[in-house]
């Protein structure tokens, strides 16, 4: 096959941007059908409802969570402050236009939550939750993510997340987020605390904000 | 002889007793005790803010530190998260921790509205004579260090000192049968209308 030549090749090239720029300044029209292929392709893995899903990993869910969260989660991934190879190459081809539009979507889902967590362990997580342990140097979860796990700007709802992705997460706490020294984030509140957390305490603290409306 | 065995009694016993003082509490379980206190409120004790505002400490008053963790267990003041944080602190770890806030420095978290902070520092200095609103400073000092059981507002939270201030009658001085200091602020919160209190708030967030 024959190469182009070289002006060709940068006319294709200017034409191509000077394309992308134009769809860029009208951004309405076919970022209207952009942002909902996006999303669906989003509840592929997240769920219908983006209610969470048990993949092969607990897939968290997204629903009623808030934009700030989530827009610095998608950030995270892409600047590896939070390692998660499929979401890096979910969120690095996002613009920051489209962050922002899957963010408002999914704030304003409300799903039951997907449940399957064991309920004996519910009444002990929620004294955990609302009074922490004190003699454990454990904060009460409630003041910083609510009484009710809806979370506050950059801090979560966790409200009806999943059972697995908490335990997993809490777990990996120092493994999975903070993670690019030249960028500390405020993942850092938050690990003394998961540190402390025991297995049991986990368990039972994500049992109870799983069943949460 | 009998002199010197009551001498050395007399060491024994002092030494017991120092042993008590200042072994209750030992540095790790304060240095512990420090940690949990700032998942909460912030790196430096700064302040956070959490689902709810979480108040600075970093500077505070000794004795107002310790009268309001008291106040959290003897339920003069309700909270139930601080309930629980301070029912299980020794007399000895409130005071390490009190000593400790006392002597933190951090710049203020800052971000409330610039444009209240003028009007704020005229209540602030000088109060409010036509609406019987005293001047915050004659208690909490010109600098709003504080003194005693009078706390600093200096570099305090906006939205935590607007949310006090506003619902003072509800949160403080809640224990009839141990009424305290709170009360004299009672009427002062209670004239201070909506925007008097931003303006205070914000004028109080942004000192060092």
């Amino acid at each position: 096959m024959r190469a182009f030549p070289p002006l060709v090749l940068c006319a294709a090239i200017l034409a191509a941007a000077y394309a992308g720029i134009g769809r860029a300044e009208s951004m309405d029209a076919a970022a209207a059908g952009g942002l909902q292929a996006k999303i669906s392709y989003c509840k592929d893995c997240h769920g219908p409802a983006a209610q969470g899903y048990r993949g092969y990993f607990p897939i968290p869910r997204l629903a009623g969570q808030q934009t700030e969260y989530l827009e610095n989660q998608l950030r995270a991934f892409i600047e590896h402050r939070r390692t998660n190879n499929i979401m890096f190459n979910v969120a690095h081809t996002l613009s920051p236009a489209m962050i922002e539009g899957l963010a408002a979507h999914f704030r304003h889902l409300e799903p039951a939550p997907i449940g399957g967590a064991p309920r004996q362990l519910v009444a002990a997580g929620k004294k955990i939750f609302e009074d922490g342990v004190p003699d454990a140097n454990i904060a009460a979860c409630a003041a910083c993510h609510g009484p009710d796990a809806t979370g506050s700007g950059e801090i979560p709802r966790l409200a009806g997340q999943l059972y697995p992705y908490l335990i997993k997460t809490l777990t990996n706490w120092g493994r999975e987020r903070g993670q690019n020294p030249t960028q500390p984030d405020i993942s850092a509140v938050m690990s003394p605390v998961a540190h402390s957390l025991n297995k049991a305490q986990i368990e039972e603290v994500a049992a109870f904000v799983s069943y949460l409306k | 002889m009998l002199v010197c065995w009551t001498a050395v009694f007399a060491v024994v016993f002092a030494t017991a007793g120092h042993a008590e003082d200042k072994g209750a509490v030992a540095k790790r379980d304060v240095q512990a005790k420090l940690a949990y206190c700032e998942v909460c409120h912030g790196v430096s004790a700064v302040g956070f803010r959490g689902y709810y505002p979480i108040p600075r400490l970093a500077g505070q008053q000794t004795e107002y530190l310790e009268n309001q963790l008291q106040a959290f267990v003897e339920r003069r003041r309700t909270n139930n998260i601080m309930f629980n944080v301070g029912h299980v602190l020794s007399p000895a770890m409130i005071a390490s921790l009190a000593a400790n806030f006392h002597d933190l420095n951090p710049k203020p978290l800052g971000g409330a509205p610039k444009d209240l902070v003028a009007g704020g520092k005229k209540i602030f200095e000088d109060g409010i004579p036509a609406a019987d609103v005293p001047a915050c400073s004659s208690c909490h000092g010109p600098d709003a260090k504080g003194n005693g059981a009078f706390p600093r507002l200096a570099g305090q939270l906006f939205d935590y000192v607007t949310s006090k201030l506003k619902n003072w009658d509800k949160e403080r001085g809640q224990n009839p049968s141990q009424p305290d200091t709170s009360a004299l602020m009672q009427p002062i919160a209670h004239k201070l209308n909506d925007a008097q209190i931003k303006a205070v708030a914000a004028y109080l967030s942004y000192l060092e």
